[in-house]
């Protein structure tokens, strides 16, 4: 934290209003919720009084696996219908665009702070004439993502970035879906999904600038 | 060292930074301990999204979303007022430089304690927190932006126009308390 000098003149009236320190207990009341919640993912013996519920759940689980399996190659096509979805959604209330509104990366970026569980890379590239508008809070697939909101010339152009249950890299996919261009691709543990109605040539240009910003 | 303990050092420090706030923004204890435990909560949750940032502001910006989020539920009346708060701000940021150096101010700052919490804790949300974030917690224009997500300019105006409400508060209480 930088020291406050900003204004030496600016005048105090709260400095005599008092500090609320945390009161006896809290500390350790705290503590015990965090050893609690940090044992829930972790301790198997945990769940045993759910054993027989997880076991039935366990047999639609399977056979929904099961299908999923058989459906690999089309998850990747499900999600970006949803990114799309998504953004049609998004042009229909203009209110709730931007939860955020800003150009400043300083500002966006740290919104995000306690929403999502990622820190989103966020880069304003309006100088390249991809002018960042904000972000807000959004669904795909049932888990949140930022989404962040560039302005290409009158088009908005969503990019709504989720975290990776595992690491893994791919290259960028730029394609067209319900007449919207849209690109797919994932690095640094984050799954990015960009629309608009651009062409695919500006989706590559804007995909090209978030993989070479720094994150 | 386990997640659980890397988290405790980092964050735990400042839970008297994160009851302050949450005890401002309730103005009751036993709400800003449930705020406290809810947001450390969260904060655990999140805690790989800290990285190297400053874990202090990074808290403090998790304990306000979780303390809108508790009023929103159980007060949301006060987020109205709040509403028309912020509407009424942005075209009082001239007051900041008329709230500068007045001599009056030097007076107030040796009034009494009770009545300056008295009257903070009357200021409306969008003020209180603003105030609270930079006189008591001592945070940067930069910072109390981040946490509270709003433009650096807002924050002054804000700062400028809860000083405001709160020197003619104190002024007249002064005035009938002598």
């Amino acid at each position: 934290m930088s020291p406050k000098n900003e204004s030496p003149a600016e005048p105090i009236v709260a400095r005599d209003a008092p500090y609320y320190t945390a009161p006896p207990g809290l500390s350790e009341r705290v503590r015990a919720r965090l050893a609690t919640e940090a044992l829930r993912d972790r301790d198997p013996s945990r769940w045993q009084p759910y054993a027989i519920a997880a076991s039935l759940l366990l047999v639609s689980l399977v056979s929904w696996n099961a299908a999923l399996w058989h459906e690999r190659s089309s998850v990747d096509a499900s999600a970006l219908d949803e990114a799309v979805d998504a953004h049609v959604r998004s042009l229909a209330t203009p209110a709730r665009l931007t939860d955020v509104v800003s150009s400043d990366q300083h500002t966006v970026k740290p919104w995000f702070i306690g929403k999502v569980d990622l820190a989103p890379p966020v880069t304003d590239f309006a100088s390249a004439g991809f002018a960042l508008a904000g972000g807000r809070l959004d669904y795909l697939e049932g888990r949140p993502a930022a989404a962040l909101v560039y302005r290409h010339n009158a088009h908005v152009v969503n990019v709504f970035i989720s975290s990776l249950r595992e690491r893994g890299e791919s290259a960028p996919v730029v394609s067209t879906r319900k007449g919207y261009a849209v690109a797919r691709w994932r690095g640094g543990g984050l799954a990015f999904e960009a629309v608009g109605d651009i062409s695919t040539t500006d989706m590559g240009v804007l995909v090209e600038l978030m993989r070479k910003a720094p994150s | 060292m386990t997640r659980l303990a890397r988290f405790e050092r980092a964050v735990l420090p400042y839970l008297d930074a994160a009851y302050n706030l949450a005890r401002w923004l309730t103005r009751n204890d036993q709400d800003a301990q449930d705020v406290v435990q809810e947001a450390m909560l969260r904060a655990l949750r999140y805690f790989d999204s800290l990285r190297d940032a400053d874990a202090r502001g990074w808290l403090l910006a998790i304990v306000r979303n979780t303390g809108y989020t508790w009023l929103e539920k159980n007060r949301p009346a006060e987020l109205l007022a709040y509403d028309e708060a912020s509407a009424n701000v942005e075209e009082s940021a001239a007051l900041w430089g008329a709230a500068d150096s007045n001599p009056e101010v030097i007076v107030l700052q040796s009034a009494q304690r009770k009545l300056v919490a008295q009257a903070l804790e009357e200021l409306p949300l969008a003020f209180r927190e603003m105030i609270v974030l930079r006189e008591l917690e001592d945070l940067s224009y930069k910072d109390i932006a981040r946490i509270a997500g709003v433009p650096i300019g807002t924050v002054m105006s804000r700062l400028a126009r809860g000083r405001e409400i709160l020197r003619r508060t104190l002024e007249s209480r002064m005035r009938k308390a002598s």
